[in-house]
Order: structure tokens, then C-alpha cells, then sequence
């Protein structure tokens, strides 16, 4: 049996598409190994968001050498399509398979096997023909929804190398929720580029969601990152949902109205605290974690206060803080006034230094509270471990408990750094 | 609707020294007003946005481009022929207007320079649209498009001279004469007059969902 090892960089797309390939060869009687293990094959599926998710993908890439150098090397992701040509060139690389093709590395392999002609590009581009997966490295199922993005904000470089917005057939999602929740799984989240952007026919981003709501089973449906525009009210209606899980990735990237204007975002700072509060307002407990980008061209001290003082009041969990890097053929490469990294860094510090102040703040905000865990893991220390809805950290002490289990606690404190501890209630 | 994104140049008009229209065979690609396109001279590895400037109803498709002093693209596209391949991809953008409101509403579109672009393929491609625009401008030369709106409904602020419908900036316009909160705002143009007149309409207690903004650099 033929062994096979992915390793996955970059956002939860990549990782639902790592878990559907994992899948697929699994169930093609291929051995799953750890990446760090001797394998057969290797499939690095990469990101190319930052200049230092760039280097993250090139080490990765150069490590089954050392390890096999006979292996059968596939780059794939994001860096395939941005850097295809150099990859190419690399000699250590059997294969990169861009994005459109990524479905089929399966395929790829088998002909490569049989000793027939393995030329990725004289594959079909499918964005969506992925398997269900059942062989996961998550107990979360993620399902793709959506691919590509038309916005264009002017630091980004996904239009460019995941294509434009495209919306998979309602009718398959459901069908691929269907047979996950079949698998075992009992939490759905959405994934996609620019998932708020879903439109197939008459069925927009809220009705997929309300739609997926009303399937039967004992699951929960977690929406991940979404870009902070175009909702109705129906949109805030529906966290009333028992299923819908009380948490949202909502992107802020600047509280700056001009550095919004100047990354052509799709609103407003009055816009985004709107919607942040109101979800607030409607839902004490709801958990926002966002993304910020700080250092971007022209951002003056000014500017980066509002990041600072909207990052406080909205009392965002958890802020993923990016330093600011060009990216080849955006619009933002051609700007004026790049930040010096100096800068970036001691601006990063500041902005990660209030998410663990609000995260803090957050955790002892629900202490007392109820929280539905879904353990993810049992460690030898006793304890399971995984997230409550609000996509608090949970681990309890019992002697009871299953992996992939539903159970109802109380969250009674927390450890030293801040990631919840609860008992049974 | 064409299998490659390959159009043919028809024409070029020359506005003023630095802006021209570019008008293409329009091959069954279809846009909503407001949206634009990335446009390079095919073959050529740099495009740039450019706001669609034609009508949805026309034939062709056309856009304005504005030559930028040390910019690339746009000195390339203004030595094209007619007969040259253009390469679009595209439409892309959200800077349209919602069906329902079309008939209905009461819109303001305020635009720097070709900014005013979209507005003019909103007045083209819905003539029965209640609109008024204010174009921000340095001279009157650069009232482009000024024949295809209904003069009563087109007001040039002149920021250079006294040739325009009204001397001074659009900020100082909306200033003299508030808009009132009922008008859906469309904003397109340069980073400064977007922010400034966002802040001013705000002021001026339209809704924020009604206010709408495309940035040109």
C-alpha cells in the first residue's frame, strides 16, 4: 500500500479541500501518514496571502526531500497558481496542480502510477468536485460552498489566484451535508472565498444557511470568516437558530474610514460597529474574532488609533493581526508611502496585545455560563477537550466521554492562558 | 457571448490631451451599469479597472480612461488603433443599482474627473432614472459626457476657473445646497472627495446604506 502525506498552509478552503483529497485516497487504498513521516507521495497544499505565508509554503515544500528523496512531490494551493513558473522550475517538485485542478490530484497520481501521461493541465478544472470527506484531520466537517472573489480589495491577491466569484449548486451542498452528517460528523462549517457573495439562482447566502438550518439531524452549522457587507436583517434573525453557532470571523482589516476607502473594502467603519453591536445587542454573549491589517501604505499614527480604539470597543475574542505586505499585482504594490517594518511590527504588538485583553475579558465573561462542547480529543491527562458554541476552548475532567460527543457544561474558569475550563453541569 | 475575452477597438475619441474614450465590439458581454472591467491590450500581461461608460443597451462597450502622468497602462491603451484586440475580463463590482429602486427612488451621483464614468452608463442605460449629478472638475473642458445627461440634471463644479455650472468644489456645493436624506448617493472618484463628501452626507443625516462608493486611484 502506497503511502501518502498532505500538509496544508492557509485558510480553512485549503483545509476542506485537503480533508476531501485525504478522502478520496483513503478510500483509493492509499495509507495516510504524518507529514514529518517517510511517504510515497506528498501534497502541500499552499497560501500565498503574505509574503510570509510565501516562505511557510517553500520550506514546506522543501521537506520531503529530506526525508524521501524519491518521493512524488505535489504543490498545489494558492502559490501553485501565483508562482507557477518558478515552481515549475523547482527540482524537487513533481507537480503543481493549480487551484481549478486540485480536484483531481487523484487522478494525477493514479495515471502517474499506471505510467501513463500525468500532465495536470490535461485535466478537467472543477472547483467543486470534491468527495465528501470522511477522512478528516478535523472533527469539524467543513463544506465549500463558494470559491473566488470579485471584490478586488487593493492589498489582495486571492482574485487573482483563486479566480472569480463562483457559487456551487445549492441542491450539492446540501447533499454533501447530508452524507457528512451520515459520516458522523456533527459540525458543519461553512468555507468559501467570499461566502456572504453566494448565489445560485434564487438562493442567496441567507437562504443557504436558513435552508441548511432546517435539515434534519443532531447537528450545529458554524459559519467561518465573512465579509462584513450586504446583510439584511434577516441575516442577524438568523442566530436565533439553535443550530446556528453564536460566533462569526467577521474581517475589520482597519477601523481607519480612509485606510477602508484605500483598501476598497466594501463598507464602512460606522458600518461594520453597526453590525458588531447589534449583534451584541441582540446576543450578549456572541463571540466576534477578526482580522487586522496594520502597516498598510500611507497608514499614519492617526489612522492606526481608530484600529486601536474600534479593536477595544468592539471587544473582539480573538484579532488575527497581519503586517501589512505587498503583493505583486495588486493595487495596493503600486501605493505610495509603504510603512517601514519597524512600524509594522511595533503596531502588530499593540493590536496583539488587545486581543488577549479582550480575549481575557471574554473567557471571564463566561464564566457560569452554559456552553454544548463538542469534544474533539481525549488527552492522556484525562481530560476532553474542544469548543463550545461560542467557540470558547473547553476542556473538562471526565471519565465518560467519547470523541465527537455532544455535552452540556458549565464554564467555571479558566487556565493560565485563558482558554476555558468547565465541569459537567 | 464570446468564448475568449478578445474585442475589437472600434474608435478612439480624444476628450483632451490626457482623456479618451475607448469604444469595442461589445460580443455579448453582459454588465449592469455601474460595474467595470479589466482591460489590457490583448496579448499584454498589464491591465487596469476601468468603469464600463456605455449604456447596458448599446452595442458596443465603451469605457473613459483618464492617461495617468507615469502610469502604463493607459499610455499604452491611448496609442491603440481602431482594429487593435483588447483583452477584457469581467464585469466585475457591486457599484450598481438594486432593480427595485431604479423607478423609484431619488438619486445623487457626485464624481471627480472620469469618475464620472458610471454615471454616465446609469443615465444611458435608465433614462427614466431621477437623478442629479454633480461632476467635480478643475476645468470645463473636462465635463465629460456633459451632452449625453439631461442639462438639468448635470452640474459641473469648476474648481480652476469660473466655467462650470458652479465655481468651487462638489464639497463646497453640497455643502451650500444639503442633500436631503431620502437620495441614494452614488460617490465615485478620487480618495479625498469620497471621504470628505461621505463625512458631509452623513452630516447631512443620509443613511449610510444609502451612500455608495467607488474609488478611482
Amino acid at each position: 500500500m502506497k503511502k501518502i502525506a498532505f500538509k496544508t498552509l492557509g485558510c480553512r478552503l485549503n483545509q476542506y479541500e485537503t480533508d476531501a483529497l485525504a478522502s478520496r485516497f483513503h478510500s483509493g487504498s492509499y495509507e495516510i501518514v504524518n507529514y514529518s513521516e517517510q511517504a510515497d507521495i506528498y501534497v502541500i497544499n499552499t497560501c500565498t496571502v503574505t509574503n510570509q505565508s510565501d516562505q511557510k509554503s517553500r520550506q514546506t515544500i522543501n521537506q520531503p526531500a529530506k526525508i524521501n528523496k524519491d518521493a512524488i512531490v505535489v504543490v498545489t494551493g494558492c502559490m501553485a497558481n501565483n508562482y507557477k513558473d518558478s515552481l515549475l522550475e523547482t527540482n524537487n517538485i513533481s507537480y503543481v496542480v493549480d487551484n481549478e485542478r486540485k480536484s483531481s490530484i487523484y487522478s494525477i497520481i493514479e495515471s502517474h502510477f499506471r505510467g501513463e501521461a500525468a500532465d495536470p493541465e490535461g485535466f478537467d478544472k472543477d472547483l467543486f468536485n470534491y468527495d465528501a470527506a470522511y477522512k478528516t484531520f478535523h472533527t469539524r466537517s467543513m463544506i465549500k460552498i463558494q470559491d473566488g472573489c470579485d471584490n478586488f480589495c487593493t492589498f489582495c491577491i486571492i482574485p487573482k489566484v483563486r479566480g472569480r466569484a463562483t457559487s456551487r449548486p445549492a441542491e450539492d451542498i446540501y447533499n454533501n451535508i447530508r452524507e457528512v452528517l451520515n459520516y458522523g460528523f456533527k459540525e458543519i462549517v461553512l468555507t468559501g472565498v467570499n461566502i456572504g457573495r453566494y448565489k445560485d439562482q434564487t438562493t442567496d447566502f441567507e437562504q443557504l444557511v436558513e435552508n441548511i438550518l432546517n435539515l434534519p439531524g443532531d447537528f450545529r452549522l458554524r459559519i467561518s470568516s465573512i465579509e462584513p457587507d450586504g446583510f439584511t436583517d434577516r441575516f442577524f434573525e438568523l442566530f436565533k437558530h439553535p443550530k446556528l453557532t453564536p460566533h462569526l470571523h467577521l474581517c475589520l482589516q482597519s477601523g481607519s474610514e480612509s485606510i477602508l476607502l484605500k483598501m476598497r473594502r466594501m463598507y464602512t467603519a460606522k458600518q461594520f460597529s453597526s453590525m458588531a453591536n447589534r449583534l451584541k445587542a441582540l446576543y450578549p454573549d456572541f463571540n466576534l474574532t477578526t482580522d487586522i491589517i496594520v502597516g498598510f501604505p500611507g497608514e499614519t499614527e492617526e489612522e492606526f488609533e481608530k484600529t486601536v480604539s474600534l479593536a477595544k470597543s468592539l471587544s473582539f475574542s480573538h484579532i488575527h493581526t497581519f503586517k501589512y505586505s505587498v503583493r505583486s499585482g495588486t493595487r495596493a504594490e503600486r501605493m505610495q508611502e509603504h510603512i517601514p517594518e519597524k512600524l509594522k511590527n511595533h503596531r502588530s504588538a499593540i493590536i496583539r496585545t488587545i486581543s488577549e485583553e479582550n480575549k481575557r475579558n471574554y473567557i471571564l465573561q463566561m464564566i457560569g455560563k452554559k456552553q454544548r462542547l463538542l469534544v474533539e480529543r481525549i488527552g492522556s491527562d484525562g481530560f476532553a477537550r474542544g469548543y463550545g458554541e461560542n467557540y470558547i476552548p473547553v476542556k473538562v475532567k471526565s471519565k465518560h466521554l467519547e470523541k465527537n460527543q455532544f455535552v452540556d457544561v458549565i464554564i467555571t474558569g479558566h487556565d493560565k492562558n485563558f482558554d476555558g475550563i468547565a465541569i459537567l453541569a | 457571448m464570446s468564448n475568449d475575452n478578445l474585442h475589437d477597438l472600434l474608435s478612439i475619441t480624444h476628450l483632451t490631451d490626457s482623456a479618451y474614450i475607448l469604444k469595442m465590439s461589445r460580443r455579448g458581454l453582459q454588465f449592469r451599469a455601474g460595474q467595470h472591467i479589466l482591460l489590457g491590450k490583448a496579448g499584454s500581461i498589464h491591465n487596469r479597472e476601468y468603469s464600463i461608460y456605455s449604456g447596458d443597451t448599446e452595442d458596443f462597450i465603451e469605457v473613459l480612461v483618464k492617461e495617468v502622468e507615469d502610469g502604463l497602462v493607459s499610455k499604452q491603451l491611448k496609442k491603440s488603433k481602431p482594429g487593435e484586440k483588447m483583452q477584457i475580463e469581467g464585469p466585475l463590482g457591486f457599484f450598481t443599482i438594486e432593480p427595485e429602486l431604479i423607478k423609484t427612488a431619488k438619486f445623487l451621483f457626485i464624481a471627480t474627473g472620469s469618475g464620472i464614468a458610471p454615471f454616465h452608463s446609469f443615465a444611458n442605460s435608465y433614462p427614466d432614472i431621477n437623478y442629479k449629478v454633480l461632476h467635480g472638475i478643475r476645468h470645463g473642458n473636462e465635463a465629460y459626457g456633459k451632452k449625453d445627461f439631461d442639462a438639468e440634471k448635470y452640474i459641473s463644479c469648476t474648481s480652476g476657473d469660473k466655467s462650470g455650472d458652479y465655481h468651487g468644489r462638489v464639497t463646497d456645493y453640497i455643502k451650500q445646497h444639503p442633500v436631503t436624506p431620502d437620495s441614494h448617493c452614488y460617490l465615485c472618484g478620487n480618495f479625498n472627495m469620497i471621504h470628505e463628501v461621505f463625512d458631509l452626507l452623513e452630516q447631512q443625516s443620509v443613511h449610510p446604506d444609502q451612500i455608495h462608493a467607488e474609488v478611482y486611484f
